[in-house]
């Protein structure tokens, strides 16, 4: 065991590697620099004095000199300073992991509870009524964008109730209240599309696990439903959901650019968009390097799980 | 006369009707004190609080409370202009040697957010600072209103309370662009590249904190040194980039106030149903929609090309398409009554692409393109370049549909804002579908920033020497209604040269909530954001 997650770890630090040279590849490919769009707001561009801000942030260099740079800051903790705000890089990505590791857990756990035992009941009451609305419920979730149903879920509460949830963060010490209303809203526009994709995978699964033979068994000796469905079928089913839900959660550390925007929260995919149409390195491939450290993460996570779920699982060393 | 011009007519009447019976700037309400404004940003400031580096609102409006200017346009009136300045850290001024030394005689006991006293030296730093003078103790990273100062031969201090700006010649409307929300006055003793991170300003509001991307929050100054201003106790700029949000947001009461430029007649008209008590003035954003065409290259330095798109071009069916009424037409600088010195309908009628019937405005542009070779049938191939978002794209799109059917075949090209103005002042392009903001509504500003020979912003590379001249004259002229009629000959000259044919001025539907007092839009976005006299009737 120790030997597997040692082994992953190295493989985990190469990626991290290979993902630092194709952000900070692609990032140079894009037209346009910081320097332009400084220029863009002033409405002009002068060539000596862009030279000079080049010089100034050190954009000047060659490539290779920049990237070395980067990778050394990195390993000493230095984040660089971000271009737009002359400010530590570090200072202005703290405050939004938070916010974003919240609305993730948030919408995971929604989607978790919502699409589990929707899966689980479609599977047991297969064809029937139920079944069908439970997956016309689904196909909803999964056909409806989330940043769609957050503008919706906006304008209902405008149009009914003159309200909306708060302009910036309210941090759970501030007002617990208010703190939870801000992430509810969001978390449950996110969680609904994902329990979508959740309750699909359970209910496939399940069914599939429900045919096996030690099911037949479990049903021949007499046991309950609740015994043979909750303990017997659905942890042996589970192993493809927790793949799911681990790629959920991860993708949704980059991927509530639009959630944070509707609901106008700052977290890291909005700052990211942010900071990517303004060409500000420093900030960009550092919220891409945190979004692949998380991903590589939960994968290793989802890894372990499935030998606590499966001891038919076994990791080499 | 045409239905679209009718249209057009009963419009822009009922938008008068609608601004003169609007109710009055409440004056004799007594102004009450206390309270938090929370007003909206449709992006974060993009230089910090750094005005003098950038040419955006989004700096400009959340960052005019922190400072002072020499002297301001009255925040209690509408029109701006030369009678309706009125001093900030200036207590008074003077014209002399005619209009060759600007004096300024300063404010007493004003003292900067971090204690230090105000004095000429601060007034002598910023000018000569943004004027880029030999012997300037720092430099702007970005200076991109220097031409504005050009005229400037010196900054003299005589004493600690005095500042005598030395003229190269008379130039009477110095005195509106240094009244322009763009020219606060820098603490010399804080180097100006802080000011991109924080703000040490004279002005009614103090920076309490700015939390990037989300919020810009101010507290009143307690030392300010107009007595009893400003009332309100706080300023918050949420940063919203959702535009639905930023509607919903002002709908529901979250925000007082809505952004300068930000609301459409469209927007304003669906606000006003839903929540009736809101308050929607109607004013002149000092931003026009314009083509630009390289003079450098053909076929645009060809004069019949460039007169056949403006020919080309419906005005009226633009705003009535793109704009849904809510935009004017207008000549090289705002119309009245949204502006002073622009052209009014009746003179722009003879001017390319004004004539009240669209369908010979075509034929005339056919006719100039036949004589220069090109039909319909054998159009001439061209890009139109534009920036890619979605104001420009509209715009563009209508024109080239308006091109199509003089010989002129035009294809889009969107340019993401990162290039977009590298593109345009490079000349790297044949024709664009552009916008253009002013500062304040006046010719100098204008003229020199986007017409004159060699300015940056000169996207067209027009250079005519003789409107060089015409330029220097009506801005030497002291005689007002002379500089009006100098003014009325250079726009009428600058369209008939397709210098940079203007499609229209946009008008902004600046909506309020009916507790806010005092917050009067002027006719150009850029200059009523102080807050000094905006109070809370809640």
């Amino acid at each position: 065991m120790k030997t597997y997650v040692l082994q992953r770890l190295v493989i985990a630090l190469l990626t991290l590697l290979g993902m630092s040279m194709v952000i900070f590849t692609l990032l140079r490919l894009a037209p346009g620099d910081i320097v332009d769009i400084l220029f863009s707001t002033a409405g002009y561009v002068s060539p000596s004095e862009k030279q000079a801000i080049m010089k100034e942030l050190g954009i000047d260099r060659p490539y290779w000199v920049q990237y070395l740079d980067w990778i050394r800051q990195m390993l000493t903790g230095d984040l660089g300073k971000s271009y737009r705000y002359d400010q530590p890089a570090w200072q202005i990505i703290r405050p939004l992991v938070p916010v974003t590791i919240e609305l993730a857990a948030l919408s995971t756990l929604f989607a978790v509870l919502i699409g589990v035992p929707t899966g689980v009941i479609s599977a047991v009451r297969q064809d029937t009524t139920l079944d069908y609305l439970l997956r016309v419920f689904s196909l909803a979730g999964l056909s409806m964008p989330a940043f769609w149903l957050g503008m919706v879920i906006i304008l209902g509460l405008v149009t009914w109730f003159a309200w909306i949830p708060p302009l910036s963060y309210v941090s759970p010490t501030q007002d617990l209240k208010l703190h939870a209303v801000q992430f509810l809203l969001p978390a449950l526009a996110v969680g609904y599309r994902s329990s979508a994709l959740i309750m699909r995978i359970t209910r496939s699964s399940l069914l599939e696990v429900m045919r096996e033979d030690y099911i037949r068994t479990a049903w021949a000796k007499g046991q309950t439903g609740r015994v043979v469905i909750w303990r017997h079928a659905l942890k042996n089913a589970l192993l493809p959901v927790v793949t799911v839900i681990g790629i959920e959660f991860a993708f949704l550390i980059g991927g509530l650019v639009v959630t944070e925007t509707v609901f106008n929260l700052p977290g890291v995919a909005r700052f990211l968009v942010q900071a990517i149409l303004w060409r500000d390195y420093p900030i960009v491939q550092n919220l891409v390097m945190f979004i692949a450290i998380v991903v590589i993460l939960c994968n290793l996570l989802v890894d372990m799980l499935y030998g606590v779920l499966d001891p038919r699982v076994r990791y080499g060393g | 006369m045409s239905r679209v011009r009718l249209a057009f007519l009963s419009i822009t009447i009922l938008a008068l009707a609608a601004m003169v019976l609007a109710p009055a700037p409440s004056q004799s309400q007594t102004p009450k004190s206390g309270g938090v404004l929370n007003m909206m940003l449709r992006e974060d400031l993009s230089q910090g609080f750094s005005i003098h580096e950038t040419s955006t609102i989004s700096t400009v409006w959340p960052a005019m409370p922190c400072f002072n200017n020499l002297v301001l346009f009255d925040p209690l009136k509408k029109t701006e202009s030369a009678e309706t300045v009125i001093g900030e850290l200036a207590e008074k001024w003077s014209w002399q040697d005619n209009y060759r030394n600007l004096v300024f005689f300063l404010r007493k006991g004003v003292k900067w957010h971090d204690g230090q006293p105000f004095t000429s030296k601060d007034v002598k730093f910023t000018f000569d600072m943004l004027r880029e003078a030999p012997d300037a103790p720092a430099k702007l990273r970005i200076n991109p209103r220097k031409d504005w100062y050009s005229n400037i031969e010196a900054v003299e201090t005589p004493d600690q309370y005095t500042a005598v700006f030395r003229l190269k010649r008379p130039q009477p409307s110095l005195l509106l662009m240094l009244a322009s929300g763009y020219t606060p006055v820098y603490a010399a003793h804080v180097p100006p590249a802080d000011y991109r991170s924080n703000c040490v300003g004279t002005g009614p509001f103090k920076v309490k904190e700015w939390r990037k991307g989300e919020y810009v929050e101010f507290v009143k100054n307690p030392d300010y040194f107009v007595k009893g201003r400003p009332y309100l106790d706080g300023l918050k700029y949420f940063v919203i980039l959702e535009r639905g949000t930023r509607q919903a947001a002002i709908q529901a009461g979250k925000l007082d106030v809505s952004f300068p430029g930000e609301t459409s007649k469209t927007a304003a008209e669906q606000l006003k149903k839903a929540v009736p008590q809101l308050v929607i003035t109607p004013f002149s954003q000092n931003v026009a929609d314009n083509i630009i065409m390289n003079m450098k290259k053909p076929p645009f330095d060809n004069l019949k090309v460039r007169l056949a798109v403006s020919h080309a071009i419906d005005r009226r069916a633009l705003i009535q398409a793109v704009q849904q009424g809510g935009a004017v037409v207008g000549a090289g600088l705002a119309p009245k009554p949204w502006g002073f010195w622009g052209l009014a309908e009746k003179d722009l009628v003879g001017l390319p692409g004004y004539g009240s019937k669209p369908a010979d405005e075509k034929a005339v542009a056919k006719k100039l393109m036949a004589e220069v070779g090109f039909t319909p049938q054998k159009p001439l191939k061209v890009e139109i370049v534009t920036r890619a978002i979605a104001v420009y794209v509209d715009m563009a799109s209508f024109v080239i549909n308006e091109l199509k059917q003089v010989g002129i075949e035009a294809t889009l090209k969107q340019i993401e804002t990162a290039q977009w103005h590298a593109t345009a002042t490079r000349g790297d392009y044949q024709i664009g579908a552009n916008l253009t903001g002013v500062g304040p509504d006046d010719p100098d500003a204008n003229y020199y920033e986007n017409y004159a020979c060699g300015s940056p912003r000169n996207y067209s590379f027009y250079c005519n020497e003789q409107v060089m001249k015409m330029f220097d004259a009506q801005s030497q002229e002291l005689d007002p209604k002379k500089r009006l009629a100098l003014n009325a000959a250079i726009q009428k000259k600058l369209e008939a040269d397709a210098a940079r044919p203007i499609l229209d001025w946009k008008l902004d539907y600046f909506t309020v909530w009916p507790h806010v007092k005092n917050l009067i839009p002027h006719q150009s976005i850029y200059n009523f954001g102080r807050m000094q006299e905006v109070w809370s009737d809640k």
